[in-house]
């Protein structure tokens, strides 16, 4: 019976270092955002190639705005 | 004559390739593969396109629910790169990286999260983008020697969310911090009640099997060891609190809870190091975790009604201004921060934009909607020399205006700040749990002192002090602590499901007894914009009209657009539009000359008898009739007008019935406030129009001031000149749609359409108060008799390690079994029948 002055302590020993990781995730934020996580894993990772650079229509902003009221009128 | 409300618009033609909206009849282009339902989805579609991020489509078609039409704002985004905008937001990572939080309209459904976070990728300078699928808010990893944050927000804008620099990012900060810090107590307290409960299992069954005395001292020091973190760490807060309330003179809940932790605690440390007597630590760490449980819960039931509204505090009102540089051919239009502006300062106001200051026109002629100004629904025209408030919207052509004043110097900026005013000196509410708390704590020492003194002479005092322990720490209103929190984050969460963001939860117990309702006009009791409302004439007509019209971004051609169609025609091809301002619009609609617009303009002869009845009909509703002429025949008449909400008759009717007093307060002309009054039933005497929103915040302040016994005063609107009277009302309500200000400063916001959930508010709020007070009944019943065992000496440790959970528990399923608000799945299913 001796041997639960060994492992009890052992055992509060482990439990304590899940509560220190506990305790690290929940100050490092990883708790904030409960919704997005969800969602965000269920994107596949398709192979995306992106052109690269700012679009023209990015850099002349004016350019844009003109065509938005083109297009309105 | 027709009432068109009933009726739905026609299965279109065409969806919208970008957002799946149905294509208004004269935007589809038979012989386009893509089709576009307005300007901002063409515009979208093609940059995530050229961007080759087509996959966006595939997961948005993954997605349920219809999208809404993208909204670009073409703007340059140049006041983003002021450091006065952007340093509220930014963090400086170091080595020229910076983390900036923008928060994002426009983010609808998943396959945004994946858009937005694809930035990366395109724009150089950008490392990383995480969006907040919930609050909307982007953080942004960039560096600034190689993109600036106006290249982010212009990038952000084309894709359809138009970004805003996160003005209250240091709240939302410490809000993040409060959470996260209140976790970690939580799952200490947790952890180590958990762990109490087999260390004290094992000392309870020692009492009756016998155990040696080895190891009984071992499992005594242990559980001390054990709950040293929950004393030291988890239960901190009690302790704070109560001794704040005793600073402030207040007797709060968490003083009678602190009292019971300190003396169970300290008795129990003395009991291990003496090695005689009652522990009483697996009770604490259990009522301490139960405790911060309960208060977790209702901040984060909370907490989506508080996200929201901070960054729509973030979201400032009016943002930025157009600053025109130099004159004539070498002026140079650049975005600026409205603190740049000084007044002398030419800023350009394009149409359909926000004036973004107090001044007076330079150059131009338009006509301003002041609205969420003053309620007002018709158009106010404009033109050199006249002056205009900031928060107008420019209806009309390009104005040039002469800086008078700037932010708090306008008077809307006047206004808000009164609102921030009044919401600091919001008295909060005294809970019904504080309240008691005071008779608690009072009864308490009593009781405590005559156990000590009878017990002292009657057995010693030994027995005396095991007793007052025993009945101080089972006294300990665990329950009645539990009581409020629960109900409150349960009836929370149902509302926020069923459309209702509680932001100010106070506001659920101030609604306990209502005598008035003030209710503001455009809006919230109308749908706030212009529609045609009546029809009378052919049907081919009116999609005749609806197609010209939607060539015209003028009032009258938008309420058009408004309008259900009846029936599916082919689709017309449109040319030649003339539009004569004032008068109204004409071109050739396949092969038809269609005119739109005043009897004079249409030109069709003489009005024939139907006509000019329904005309004068419309004009006696509060309508104002737009005639149409095909071929020089008049066919048909609408009436625009801003119609009032499907559900407005009914909800004031049912307010009425429960002896409430329904109020209008409008800025808009009084002759059309006392129609839409009469039109609910209201006395002319309830309908009062022409109000400023001084008026109208003078008015509010009358009633709360004057209001007899606890009837409560609620205010209900959407414009900022509402926001006032929303801060000051007892209980303010921001309806859906309603604009940032009034968001900011109710108490309670609605994010349903209409009204009908002002009466599922006062619903909910009633079984709540219900709720609460069954779960305090439940917790003094328990109190009460676990005193009285106590001071018979019939309580120890392990009775009291059975009944505190009960007791908890007993709380928590009243809590949770009661429905306080309806599932939205009824009342939505509802609302979308009736649309069907």
């Amino acid at each position: 019976m001796e041997t639960i002055f060994v492992l009890l302590p052992l055992a509060l020993l482990i439990a304590a270092i899940a509560v220190g990781f506990f305790i690290w995730a929940a100050t490092s934020g990883q708790f904030d955002d409960l919704e997005t996580p969800a969602v965000r894993i269920l994107f596949d990772d398709e192979e995306v190639a992106p052109r690269a650079g700012e679009p023209a229509s990015l850099r002349a902003s004016a350019g844009a705005a003109a065509s938005t009221r083109r297009v309105l009128r | 004559m027709t009432p068109l409300s009933a009726r739905r618009a026609p299965a279109a033609a065409a969806a919208c390739s970008h957002c799946g909206q149905p294509v208004p009849l004269a935007l589809v282009r038979p012989a386009d593969d893509t089709q576009f339902c307005c300007a901002g989805c063409r515009q979208v579609y093609t940059l995530v396109r050229e961007w080759g991020f087509d996959q966006y489509y595939r997961l948005v078609g993954q997605q349920q629910g219809a999208l809404e039409p993208a909204t670009v704002t073409g703007r340059s985004f140049e006041d983003f790169d002021d450091a006065r905008v952007q340093t509220p937001a930014t963090e400086d990572l170091g080595g020229d990286r910076r983390r900036t939080r923008l928060y994002l309209e426009g983010v609808h459904c998943a396959a945004c999260v994946w858009l937005v976070e694809k930035l990366p990728a395109v724009l150089s300078g950008v490392d990383e983008v995480r969006l907040n699928y919930g609050s909307a808010v982007a953080e942004i990893n960039w560096r600034p020697a190689h993109t600036r944050l106006s290249t982010i927000g212009r990038a952000l804008d084309r894709l359809g969310y138009t970004p805003h620099v996160h003005q209250a990012a240091r709240v939302q900060d410490a809000r993040r911090s409060e959470d996260r810090a209140g976790l970690a107590r939580l799952g200490v307290a947790t952890a180590c009640a958990m762990n109490l409960m087999f260390v004290s299992g094992a000392l309870y069954a020692g009492e009756y099997s016998g155990m040696a005395s080895p190891y009984e001292a071992f499992f005594r020091w242990l559980s001390l060891v054990v709950a040293l973190p929950v004393i030291f760490f988890s239960a901190t807060p009690f302790f704070q609190t109560a001794i704040a309330g005793l600073r402030a003179g207040i007797v709060h809940i968490d003083l009678p809870i602190a009292i019971a932790l300190a003396v169970a605690s300290a008795a129990s440390a003395w009991n291990t190091l003496t090695g005689t007597g009652p522990l009483w630590f697996d009770s604490l760490a259990m009522l301490v975790a139960a405790l911060l449980g309960a208060r977790q819960l209702q901040r984060s039931a909370q907490r989506a009604a508080l996200e929201r509204a901070d960054s729509l505090r973030g979201v400032a009102f009016l943002e930025f201004a157009r600053r025109v540089d130099g004159t004539g051919t070498d002026a140079t239009v650049v975005e600026v921060p409205l603190s740049a502006l000084v007044p002398g300062d030419v800023v350009e106001v394009r149409s359909g934009e926000l004036v973004p200051v107090d001044g007076v026109v330079l150059s131009g002629r338009s006509a301003l909607d002041n609205a969420v100004l003053t309620g007002e629904t018709a158009p106010l025209a404009v033109t050199d020399g006249d002056g205009v408030n900031a928060g107008a919207t420019n209806l009309g052509a390009r104005l040039l205006v002469r800086v008078n004043a700037t932010g708090a110097q306008t008077r809307v900026g006047a206004l808000l700040a009164i609102v921030q005013e009044a919401l600091s000196r919001k008295p909060s509410l005294l809970q019904t749990t504080d309240v008691m708390a005071r008779r608690f704590v009072q009864v308490l020492l009593v009781v405590a002192a005559a156990t000590v003194g009878i017990g002292w002479t009657q057995f010693g005092p030994e027995v005396a002090m095991t007793r007052v322990v025993a009945l101080l720490v089972v006294s300990c209103p665990c329950a009645l602590g539990l009581a409020v929190p629960l109900a409150m984050s349960v009836a929370l969460m149902r509302a926020a499901r069923a459309g209702i963001f509680v932001k100010n939860p106070d506001a659920l117990e101030r609604l306990r007894h209502v005598s008035t309702v003030l209710l503001d006009k455009t809006g919230t009791i109308t749908e706030g914009r212009a529609s045609v409302v009546r029809w009378q004439g052919e049907d081919a007509a009116l999609q005749y009209a609806r197609a010209l019209e939607a060539e015209s971004s003028h009032r009258v051609a938008r309420a058009f657009q408004a309008a259900p169609g009846r029936g599916l025609y082919a689709v017309p091809t449109v040319h030649t539009v003339v539009e004569v301002p004032g008068r109204g619009i004409s071109g050739r609609v396949d092969d038809h000359e269609v005119r739109v617009g005043t009897a004079f303009h249409v030109d069709a002869g003489r009005v024939p008898e139907t006509f000019a009845t329904a005309s004068s009909a419309m004009v006696a509703e509060g309508l104002s009739p737009v005639f149409v002429a095909v071929d020089g025949r008049l066919a048909g008449v609408a009436g625009i007008g801003d119609e009032l909400r499907v559900d407005s008759r009914a909800t004031v009717a049912a307010l009425v019935a429960r002896g409430i007093r329904v109020r209008i307060l409008s800025g808009d002309h009084p002759d059309v406030v006392r129609r839409v009054g009469a039109a609910l039933g209201l006395a002319a005497d309830d309908a009062i129009g022409g109000l400023t929103p001084e008026d109208k915040r003078d008015a509010v302040a009358a009633l709360v001031a004057g209001r007899d016994g606890d009837g409560a005063v609620v205010m209900v609107g959407d414009g900022v000149n509402d926001a006032a009277a929303l801060a000051l009302a007892d209980v303010g309500i921001a309806v859906q749609g309603g604009m940032g200000a009034t968001i900011v400063a109710a108490d309670i916001v609605l994010t349903r359409e209409g009204l009908r959930p002002l009466l599922e508010i006062l619903d909910g709020a009633r079984r709540l108060r219900g709720v609460i007070r069954r779960n305090i009944a439940f917790s003094l019943v328990y109190n009460i008799g676990a005193s009285s065992l106590a001071l018979a000496g019939i309580v120890g440790p392990l009775l009291a390690a059975v009944l505190m959970p009960v007791s908890s528990l007993t709380v928590v399923l009243s809590s949770a079994l009661t429905r306080t608000f309806a599932r939205p799945g009824r009342a939505g299913a509802r609302s979308s029948a009736a649309e069907a």
